[in-house]
C-alpha cells in the first residue's frame, strides 16, 4: 500500500485566465452602466405648483370622486351651452346651464341621486356674470358644505367669457380644503389663490402614456418631428 | 450649414403640414378604425355608426389578458386607418402587433384615455399609488373616453365630425341613464351596512363614481394570486371590517374566491370586465347595465341583512 500523493496542477496561463475574466467583468459591468445611464430615465413626478394639488396623489374619497366627475361634466357643460343658445337671436342673452339643466342632463357629480348622497351631498350654486357689457367675467360653478367627512370645496371656473363667445381653454376646477366656502366674487386665478383654493391637476392618460413610453410614444410624430426626421436623414444627426 | 439646416427644417415642417392637411381633407371614404377591447368596439361603433368600419384588433374569443399576438392581428393592423387603444394597460400586445407590422411610425392612435383623470388602485399598500388602468368599467371615464375618441375621430375625418359629436353626445346619455336606472333600484336602500371587498381592482372607478368604497382587494396585483399569508390576512381584515358583500370576476372563475366566501361567509356577486365574447355595439350598456343591477341587488341584500348566497 503507498502513501497518497496529492499535487495541485495549475495551467501554465491561469493567472492571465482569472485576470482576463476580471477584466472582461469589469469592462460588461461599466458598458451596462453606461447603458443605463444613457437608456435609463428617472421616474419623474409632475411639478406641481404650490397653488396647485394632485388629484391623483392628493384628493381622496368623496372629494376624489367630485373632481373625476366635474372634469367629464366641464366638456358636457359647454355641449349644453351651445344646445340651449343654438337657436338664440340677435341681441339675446346667452347663458350657461342653470342647475336644473344639469339635473335634466342627469350630469354627476350636479345630478342628485343616490351617488351623489353618498358623495356628501354637496351644495351646487352657479354665479353668471352679468348680461351687460362686452366683458362679461367668469361663470362659477359652486360646490360647498358637503357632508362627507373632511370634505372640501369645489369651484368650476369657466373663465374669461365674452358676450356670444366661449373659451373652453380656460375651464379650471379648483378646490379647497375647507368645507364651507363663499362665492368668489371672480374667478380670477390670484384672488382664488389669495383666498385658499387650490388648482385640482388630474393625472391624466396622456401623462400617464408619456410617462410609460417616454418620447418614443407609438403613434406618427407631429409635423415639427417628422421635419427634423427628414433633416436628419439628409444632413445626419446632432446639430 | 446651421442656417441651411434650420431653413430646410422649417420648409420641410410646412410641407410636411400641407400633406398633412391635404390628407385630412382627402380622408378615406370610410375610415377603417381598429380597436383592440371590447368596450372600444362599442364605444366607437356608436360614434361613428355607419360611416365607418370597425375592426377589432384580436379575435372576440381571445382573452386580453396576457395575450398572445397572432399573424392574423398583423393582417387586421395592416388594413386600418387609425387604431383605438386603452394605452395605459390591458392592450400592451397592441404595441408588439404594431412593430410586427411596421406600423408603429404611421398608424395613427387614439389613445382613449387621453382626457380621463385616472386613480390610483384600491388597496395598495401604503403609500404605494399605482395608476388604475380600468377607465372602461364605469360610465364616467367611459363618457370621456368616448368624446375623447369623437373628437379625434372628427379630426382625422373632419367631414363627419359633427355627426360622430353628436352620436357622442347621444350615447353618453344612453350611458348616464344607466346611471338613474341603479339610483331607482336602490332607492330608500340603507347603504349603511354594505361592506365590499373586490377580487381584483378591476371595478374601482365604478365602485368610485357610485360613492362605495372598497374595503379590501384580494389579489395584490391584477391577476396576481395572494400568498398564503396575504390571503390569511386579508381574510382576517375582510372579517374585522365585517365586509359582507364580495365582487368577482364574472368570466375568470376563481377557486380563490370560494375559499375566502367559505371563510368568510361574505355574499359573492359576479362583475363583467367587459373584456369577452362576441364584438357587438350593443355590448358595453348591456354588461354595464348588468353590473349596475349586480351592484344594485348586492346592496339591497346586504341593507335587509341577508345571509351567504349560495354560488
Amino acid at each position: 500500500m503507498t502513501a497518497a500523493v496529492l499535487e495541485q496542477v495549475r495551467p501554465a496561463g491561469s493567472r492571465i485566465e482569472a485576470l482576463a475574466l476580471a477584466v472582461a467583468t469589469v469592462v460588461i459591468a461599466c458598458l451596462l452602466a453606461l447603458w443605463v445611464r444613457s437608456h435609463g430615465r428617472a421616474e419623474e413626478k409632475p411639478r406641481l405648483y404650490e397653488w396647485q394639488v394632485s388629484a391623483f396623489e392628493t384628493l381622496a374619497g368623496a372629494d376624489q370622486t367630485i373632481y373625476n366627475a366635474l372634469y367629464t361634466a366641464k366638456d358636457e357643460i359647454v355641449y349644453l351651452y351651445d344646445d340651449i343658445n343654438m337657436m338664440n337671436g340677435p341681441g339675446q342673452r346667452f347663458r350657461w346651464p342653470a342647475l336644473q339643466d344639469l339635473q335634466d342632463a342627469l350630469l354627476p357629480p350636479f345630478y342628485q341621486d343616490r351617488s351623489w348622497e353618498q358623495t356628501g351631498s354637496l351644495q351646487w350654486r352657479l354665479h353668471e356674470p352679468l348680461s351687460e357689457g362686452e366683458m362679461q367675467g367668469s361663470v362659477m360653478y359652486l360646490g360647498t358644505d358637503g357632508q362627507a367627512p373632511g370634505q372640501g370645496s369645489f369651484l368650476l371656473v369657466i373663465g374669461h367669457v365674452h358676450a356670444g363667445f366661449r373659451n373652453n381653454n380656460a375651464i379650471m376646477i379648483w378646490w379647497n380644503p375647507r368645507n364651507h366656502v363663499e362665492m368668489p366674487q371672480s374667478g380670477f386665478r390670484d384672488g382664488l389663490i389669495l383666498q385658499g383654493w387650490r388648482e385640482v391637476v388630474p393625472h391624466s392618460g396622456a401623462a400617464e402614456v408619456e410617462r410609460i413610453f417616454g418620447e418614443d410614444v407609438p403613434g406618427p410624430a407631429d409635423d415639427a418631428a417628422k421635419a427634423d426626421e427628414i433633416v436628419d436623414d439628409l444632413f445626419g444627426g446632432g446639430q | 450649414m446651421i442656417s441651411l439646416r434650420h431653413a430646410m427644417r422649417a420648409v420641410l415642417a410646412a410641407l410636411v403640414l400641407t400633406t398633412a392637411s391635404g390628407t385630412e381633407a382627402a380622408a378615406p371614404a370610410r375610415l377603417k378604425v381598429g380597436v383592440t377591447l371590447h368596450p372600444y368596439y362599442s364605444f366607437v361603433t356608436n360614434i361613428v355608426g355607419d360611416r365607418a368600419e370597425v375592426i377589432p384588433l384580436i379575435d372576440a374569443d381571445a382573452n386580453p389578458h396576457g395575450y398572445t399576438p397572432q399573424p392574423a392581428d398583423i393582417v387586421r393592423m395592416r388594413s386600418m386607418d387609425v387604431l383605438v387603444v386603452n394605452g395605459i394597460g390591458h392592450d400592451g400586445w397592441a404595441f408588439e402587433i404594431l412593430d410586427a407590422a411596421g406600423r408603429r411610425k404611421d398608424l395613427p392612435l387614439i389613445y382613449a384615455n387621453d382626457g380621463v383623470s385616472l386613480i390610483p388602485v384600491a388597496g395598495a399598500p401604503a403609500g404605494e399609488k399605482v395608476v388604475n388602468p380600468h377607465t372602461f368599467i364605469a360610465t364616467t371615464a367611459a363618457i370621456q373616453q368616448v368624446y375623447t375618441i369623437a373628437r379625434r375621430l372628427g379630426e382625422i375625418d373632419p367631414s363627419n365630425a359633427a355627426y360622430f359629436r353628436d352620436n357622442a353626445r347621444r350615447y353618453a346619455l344612453e350611458i348616464r341613464k344607466l346611471r338613474a336606472q341603479f339610483d331607482a333600484r336602490v332607492a330608500g336602500a340603507d347603504l349603511s351596512k354594505f361592506r365590499c371587498a373586490t377580487m381584483h381592482s378591476g371595478y374601482d372607478y365604478l365602485l368610485q363614481e357610485l360613492g362605495l368604497q372598497v374595503t379590501a382587494v384580494i389579489e395584490p396585483r391584477h391577476g396576481v394570486e395572494p400568498t398564503a399569508r396575504q390571503l390569511a390576512e386579508t381574510i382576517d381584515r375582510i372579517k374585522a371590517a365585517k365586509v359582507n358583500v364580495l365582487f368577482a370576476e364574472k368570466y375568470f372563475a376563481s377557486k380563490l374566491s370560494d375559499t375566502i366566501r367559505q371563510a368568510t361567509g361574505v355574499r359573492m356577486y359576479s362583475i363583467s370586465h367587459i373584456s369577452s365574447g362576441p364584438y357587438t355595439p350593443g355590448r358595453f350598456v348591456e354588461e354595464m347595465n348588468e353590473n349596475l343591477a349586480t351592484l344594485a341587488q348586492a346592496i339591497t341584500d346586504s341593507a335587509k341583512g341577508a345571509g351567504p348566497a349560495p354560488h
